[in-house]
């Protein structure tokens, strides 16, 4: 009974922890690259998200499945040859089902390889934790990075081009703000977010 | 067994990871080949339509009906796409490559004369996403249609004379690349469009 509250209990800790006060992005500030480029369009960062979720869950699981046979010398090649399998699904399955959404994600999805948060909750949770909680884990990480994401792209697609999910939000009397959706658009945004984030909800934990 | 030992050391994390890569390289080829026929199936389909769509052909961007309408209107010889209109006059599309911003730009120029063209459609782009990109949108490509070239760039939503286009507020220079390209190949469409 006490086991099984306190196992309950991990689960609950391992999924909340990357949502908030461990967040991937604006805590840890990891996977900073794709935040910048994919999110000044929506419809591609719910997929470049769903396709993090599912490689952060998947190669996260199948780690923690071999860490005890991994040699610890040669771990991180196989980590990354893990990884890069599952990101390469991701990409095969979208040419072959989805190849619209495949032309307009270009390289973006082979760079999911990249995403350091993918790697870094490998290394510091999935060698060291069992395969249900590192699969809560990369799940709750993927979902940490993902909403940060849809924000950052929610505001940018609308100031940008007036758009959401390429459908016309503001009208005619809107002036696309082009800064929105360049390089530049995406430090702004992300800079603010991490600023409104440790002000609004990070104070009771660093005091 | 000895962990200090030379197999432990040298020849298990060598096996090991041969073992892992064998798994992998087999899942990814299984899957690979599972869905060739389908991936090469999109391929056609993509250029079928980019093809129907620079003729100026209307479809309802079903893979049914583009199918239907190529296999009845276009003739492909030597890198050419001939269709014969009914009534209209006949429509040569050609494949022309050039730079772009960040990469190259491909697409289909149809030609209704040797001067006129009938339209304009991207085979794939590498431009900045909401701003280059835009090339994809049709309000941009079929501003070529029916215009005779060589062309000039104006600002963008003011558009006159048979000869400008609009380009894109805030990616002149892929807007420039892109009226390169076109008009290159409108210098060659004499050679295009005769050639038939």
């Amino acid at each position: 009974m006490e086991d099984n509250k306190m196992a309950k209990g991990i689960y609950k800790k391992t999924f909340m922890a990357p949502l908030g006060k461990d967040n991937p992005v604006f805590v840890q500030i990891l996977g900073i690259c794709s935040t910048l480029a994919v999110t000044n369009r929506l419809d591609n960062t719910l997929v470049m998200s769903l396709g993090v979720i599912f490689t952060l869950a998947l190669s996260s699981f199948t780690i923690s499945i071999m860490r005890s046979w991994i040699p610890s010398r040669i771990r991180m090649m196989v980590e990354t040859l893990v990884i890069a399998t599952f990101v390469i699904i991701v990409d095969i399955t979208l040419k072959a089902f989805y190849p619209e959404m495949w032309k307009s994600l270009g390289p973006y999805v082979g760079l999911i390889i990249t995403n350091c948060i993918v790697m870094g909750r490998i290394e510091a949770f999935a060698l060291q934790n069992k395969p249900s909680v590192s699969l809560v884990d990369g799940i709750a990480s993927g979902i940490g990075y993902a909403y940060v994401l849809l924000i950052i792209a929610f505001v940018r697609e609308l100031m940008g081009t007036g758009t959401l999910f390429g459908f016309t939000i503001l009208g005619d009397w809107w002036t696309s703000w082009a800064i929105m959706i360049m390089p530049p658009g995406g430090f702004f945004m992300l800079a603010i977010f991490i600023w409104i984030a440790k002000e609004a909800f990070m104070k009771e934990a660093t005091s | 067994m000895n962990k200090d030992g030379f197999y432990a050391l040298r020849i298990h994390p060598i096996v090991f990871m041969g073992v892992v890569t064998i798994v992998c390289v087999s899942i990814l080829s299984a899957l690979y080949l599972s869905t060739q026929d389908r991936v090469e199936a999109n391929e056609l389909f993509f250029l079928r339509r980019s093809v129907l769509d620079a003729a100026g052909i209307s479809h309802d961007g079903t893979v049914d009906d583009v199918q239907s309408l190529y296999e009845t209107s276009v003739v492909e010889t030597d890198g050419k796409y001939s269709i014969q209109g009914d009534g209209n006059a006949p429509v040569t599309v050609v494949e022309r490559t050039g730079p772009g911003l960040w990469g190259p730009i491909t697409m289909m120029i149809g030609f209704s004369s040797p001067e006129v063209l009938s339209g304009i459609s991207i085979v794939s782009q590498n431009e900045t996403p909401g701003l280059g990109a835009r090339i994809e949108e049709p309000w941009f490509t079929a501003q070529f249609a029916g215009k005779t070239g060589p062309f000039i760039l104006v600002e963008e939503g003011t558009s006159d004379a048979s000869n400008e286009v609009d380009a894109i507020t805030g990616a002149t220079r892929t807007s420039r690349y892109f009226r390169d390209i076109v008009n290159v190949a409108v210098s060659d469409g004499p050679s295009i469009y005769g050639g038939q």
